[in-house]
C-alpha cells in the first residue's frame, strides 16, 4: 500500500476527495468551504477540483445548513456539512437531534439520514470561550446519531469514509490543533469501522484511555512514564458511539488501573460513561485502584492563553494520575 | 515524634488479641514499664506494659476489641503532639512503607477501621483474589492510603503464608523443573486433586497432636499363627496383622467414645457405631475403605470385609457408599520398611492410626535385655476434639490389648 505523509486535515479532504470521486451522491455544504477552503482551509482546493454544485457555499445559517442536509440526505444524496467551529452546533441542534436521529425510526426503517457532520472543536488555538469548546457527549447523549473523534491523520481518513458509507447521521469532531499534524496515510480509499478501538501504546501497568487531543498527551506522558519503569496501556476509542468496550475492558482487566482523560469538562463528561462501563463489566473484579478521571475544568475556556492551558489535562496531570493510581510520587 | 503502642505477639499461634481493659486512658501519663493494658489471647490474661514514658495520646481500639498482632492500638508521645496517621511496616513493599513514612505526620489520625463499621477498604480486585484464596480481609494490611488493601497486599499476605509452611520455594523449583523439555508433567486433577485439598484442608484446620508407643507383638503373632489355618479353612484367606490391629481398635474405641468422634460445624458427634476407614494405596494415589461395625465382627468375617474392600479399592471398584461414613481410620504401612509415622487425620474423624513394621528389637525385660517382635503405632488426633490425656489412655489400652489379645474376647 502506498502512503504519504499527510496533515491531519490533508487527510480528511483526500477522504472526502475519494468519495466524492467514487460516489456522486457525496458532497460537501458549509460557510465559505468554497474558494476560502473553509474555518480551517480543509476543503481547499476542493471547488476547482468539483465545481459548486458539489462544494456548496451557504449562508451564515447553522441551521439552515444542518435542515439543508437532512433534507438531501432523505432524498437519497449523502452530504458532508462543515460547521465552522463545533460550539455552533447549540444553532443546529434542532435539527440534528430532532430531525437527522429521529426519522429513520419514527418511520420504522423507510427513510434514512446518511449525513456526516463535520466541525472542528477544541481549545488551543486563543480562539475563547465560544469557539473553543469540546461538546461532543451531548451528541453522544442522542440515541440514533453515531460520534466520531479521530486523533491522527490515519484515523481521521479511514474514519470518514466509514462515516460517509453509514446510512445514519455521524458527527464527525476534528481537533483544531491536529489539523497540522502529519504521518503516512495511505493514498488509496480505506476504512476504519465504526466502534472499534484503537490500542496507541500497548502497556501493563494502567490504562490510559484517551480521545482526540489527549492521545497525543497520552502517548507524551507514556514516554516520560516509561523512564520511570512504568508502561502504561493508551486507548483510543476513536469512536464514542459506537463505543469499543470490549477492547476497554480486556485492557482494564490486565492491567487493573485506569486513568480517562478527554479534553471536554470533566462534570457530566463522557468520562463518566467510560467509568461507568467498566465498573458494570467484568473488568470490576480487576481493578486495583480507583479510575481517575481527567478532563476540563468547569469554567469557559479563559482567553489567557496561560489559563487557558490550565483549563484542560496536561502531560503533567495525566503523569500524576497514573501515579496515584500505582500510588507513587508526590500526589499520593 | 509520637510512638505506637503494639497489639503483641505473645506466642507462636497467637493472630489476634482482644483488649480487655485500657489502665491508662487518654491524655493519662504512662513511664515505661506501667501496666497500661490488659489482652486476652487463648483465653489467657496478659497484662502489657508501655514501652515510653510520656501522655497516652490516642487510643485505637476500644475494649472488647479484637486486634491483629503487631497493629498498633495506641499512641504515647509528648503532651499536645499531634499523632500521625498509623502506617503498618510491610515487609514486602520498601518503596510504599517509605511513602507513607514520610506523610506520617502530615496526616492526624481521624478514622480507622471502625469508623466504616468494621469494613476493610479493598480494591475489587485484591477482594476476588482474598476470595479466591479463602482469606479474610481483616487479616490483610493494606499499604494503600487510609490503609486500602490492594492487590499486592493481599499477594504479600499469601507468600508470607506460603514462607511459612515448609514447601519453601516449591513454586521455584516447579519452574525449573518445567524448563526441562524432557521431564514429564501432568496437571493435578482428579484423585489426586482430591487428595491434596482434603490434607491440606486437615493440616490447616485441625491442629494435630502425634502420639507414638511401641508394642510387644509375641501374642498377636502367636494370635494369628492359631488364627490362620481356622480362618484360611472358613473363608479361604490369610488373615493379616492389619485384621487383627483393626478389631483390637474397634475393640478399644468402645471405652473411647471421644476418640471416635467427629466434628462437623463446631459440633462433635460421639459416634454410636464403629466404622474404621483402611487406608489402602491404589495407582492413582490412596483410597480409605470403611469396614462397618469393625468391633461387633469376628475375626473371619473382618477378614473377609477387610479383603473384600481393600481388592475393591485397588481395582477401582468401590461404590462411593464404601469410602463415606468413617468414624476412625487406621493406615498401616507395616509391610514396607517403615518404624514410625505422623498420619494426618480423615476430617471430620478425630483421629488415625499409623502402623509401623514389625522388628525385633532389645528390650529390657525383668533387668534383662530380650529380642521382642515390637511394632510402633503412632496416632494422630484432632487437639480440638479431644486432649492428650484421653488420647494417651486410648493408645495405651489398644498397646494393651494388642499385647494381650486375650482382651479382644471380653
Amino acid at each position: 500500500m502506498k502512503t504519504k505523509d499527510m496533515s491531519y486535515s490533508e487527510a480528511i479532504r483526500d477522504a472526502i476527495s475519494l468519495k466524492m470521486h467514487e460516489d456522486e451522491d457525496v458532497f460537501m455544504l458549509g460557510e465559505d468551504i468554497g474558494v476560502y477552503g473553509g474555518a480551517f482551509g480543509v476543503s481547499r482546493g476542493l471547488i476547482e477540483e468539483f465545481g459548486p454544485k458539489r462544494i456548496r457555499n451557504t449562508p451564515i445559517s447553522e441551521s439552515g445548513i444542518a435542515g439543508a442536509a437532512v433534507g438531501s440526505a432523505l432524498t437519497g444524496m449523502r452530504p458532508i456539512l462543515e460547521l465552522q467551529f463545533s460550539d455552533f452546533i447549540t444553532i443546529a441542534t434542532d435539527q440534528i437531534i430532532n430531525q437527522a436521529a429521529k426519522i429513520r425510526y419514527m418511520y420504522g426503517g423507510k427513510g434514512k439520514v446518511p449525513m456526516v457532520l463535520r466541525t472542528p472543536s477544541g481549545s488551543g488555538t486563543g480562539a475563547a470561550a465560544q469557539h473553543s469548546q469540546s461538546l461532543e457527549v451531548w451528541m453522544a447523549h442522542i440515541p440514533g446519531l453515531k460520534v466520531v473523534q479521530p486523533s491522527s491523520s490515519y484515523d481521521a481518513k479511514g474514519l470518514l469514509i466509514s462515516a460517509i458509507e453509514d446510512d445514519n447521521p455521524v458527527i464527525f469532531y476534528e481537533h483544531k490543533l491536529l489539523y497540522g499534524m502529519k504521518e503516512p496515510v495511505p493514498e488509496e480509499l480505506y476504512r476504519i469501522p465504526l466502534g472499534k478501538a484503537a490500542i496507541k501504546r500497548e502497556g501493563t501497568d494502567v490504562t490510559v484511555i484517551a480521545t482526540s487531543i489527549m492521545v497525543h498527551k497520552a502517548l507524551e506522558a507514556a514516554k516520560q512514564l516509561e523512564r520511570e519503569g512504568i508502561e502504561i496501556e493508551v486507548i483510543d476509542p476513536r469512536t464514542l458511539v459506537p463505543l469499543d468496550e470490549e477492547t476497554i475492558i480486556a485492557s482494564v482487566s490486565k492491567t487493573s488501573r485506569v486513568v480517562i482523560v478527554h479534553e471536554a469538562v470533566k462534570r457530566a463528561g463522557f468520562g463518566a460513561e467510560i467509568a461507568s462501563v467498566i465498573v458494570e463489566s467484568d473488568a470490576f473484579d480487576f481493578l486495583d485502584a480507583p479510575i481517575e478521571r481527567l478532563g476540563g475544568k468547569a469554567v469557559p475556556i479563559p482567553y489567557n492563553p496561560e489559563l487557558e492551558k490550565h483549563a484542560v489535562p496536561q502531560v503533567s496531570d495525566i503523569i500524576n494520575a497514573v501515579k496515584r493510581t500505582l500510588q507513587r510520587g508526590e500526589e499520593v | 515524634m509520637a510512638k505506637e503502642v503494639f497489639m503483641p505477639k505473645l506466642g507462636m499461634t497467637m493472630e489476634t488479641g482482644t483488649i480487655m481493659k485500657w489502665l491508662v486512658q487518654e491524655g493519662e501519663e504512662v513511664t515505661a514499664g506501667d501496666i497500661i493494658l490488659e489482652v486476652m489471647t487463648n483465653k489467657i490474661n496478659i497484662e502489657v506494659e508501655a514501652y515510653e514514658t510520656g501522655t497516652m495520646l490516642k487510643i485505637l481500639y476500644e475494649e472488647g476489641e479484637e486486634v491483629p498482632v503487631n497493629q498498633a492500638i495506641a499512641y504515647i508521645g509528648k503532651k499536645g503532639e499531634e499523632v500521625g496517621e498509623f502506617s503498618q511496616p510491610t515487609m514486602n513493599s520498601q518503596l510504599n512503607s517509605q511513602v507513607t513514612e514520610d506523610k506520617k505526620s502530615e496526616e492526624p489520625v481521624t478514622e480507622k477501621k471502625e469508623k466504616n463499621g468494621g469494613k476493610s477498604r479493598a480494591t475489587p480486585s485484591a477482594r476476588k483474589l482474598a476470595r479466591e484464596h479463602d482469606l479474610q480481609l481483616t487479616e490483610i494490611q493494606g499499604t494503600g492510603p487510609n490503609g486500602r488493601i490492594h492487590r499486592k497486599d493481599v499477594k504479600a499476605h499469601i507468600d508470607n503464608q506460603i514462607d511459612t509452611l515448609p514447601s519453601v520455594a516449591y513454586e521455584d523449583l516447579a519452574q525449573k523443573v518445567e524448563h526441562k523439555k524432557d521431564t514429564e508433567t501432568f496437571k493435578v486433577t482428579g484423585m489426586r486433586k482430591i487428595i491434596g485439598d482434603r490434607m491440606k484442608q486437615s493440616i490447616s484446620q485441625a491442629p494435630h497432636v502425634t502420639l507414638h508407643s511401641e508394642v510387644d507383638m509375641s501374642e498377636a503373632i502367636r494370635l494369628r499363627q492359631q488364627l490362620l489355618p481356622i480362618i484360611e479353612e472358613k473363608i479361604g484367606l490369610r488373615i493379616s496383622y492389619t485384621e487383627i490391629i483393626l478389631k483390637a481398635v474397634g475393640v478399644t474405641l468402645r471405652d473411647h467414645p471421644m476418640m471416635n468422634a467427629t466434628l462437623v460445624n463446631g459440633e462433635i458427634y460421639l459416634n454410636s457405631r464403629i466404622d474404621i476407614g483402611l487406608a489402602v494405596s491404589h495407582s492413582d494415589g490412596l483410597l480409605v475403605p470403611v469396614i462397618q461395625g469393625v468391633d461387633r465382627l469376628g475375626m473371619a468375617q473382618l477378614s473377609e470385609q477387610s479383603k473384600k474392600l481393600a481388592r475393591a479399592a485397588r481395582e477401582g471398584k468401590l461404590i462411593p457408599n464404601q469410602l463415606q461414613g468413617g468414624t476412625f481410620t487406621v493406615s498401616n504401612l507395616g509391610m514396607y520398611r517403615v518404624d514410625q509415622f505422623t498420619p494426618i487425620i480423615n476430617l471430620p474423624e478425630t483421629a488415625i492410626l499409623g502402623v509401623g513394621q514389625i522388628k525385633e528389637r532389645p528390650i529390657g525385660v525383668n533387668s534383662e535385655i530380650v529380642l521382642k517382635p515390637m511394632m510402633s503405632l503412632s496416632l494422630s488426633f484432632d487437639h480440638r476434639t479431644v486432649d492428650g490425656a484421653p488420647a494417651a489412655a486410648f493408645l495405651t489400652q489398644l498397646v494393651d490389648t494388642l499385647e494381650h489379645p486375650a482382651n479382644l474376647l471380653v
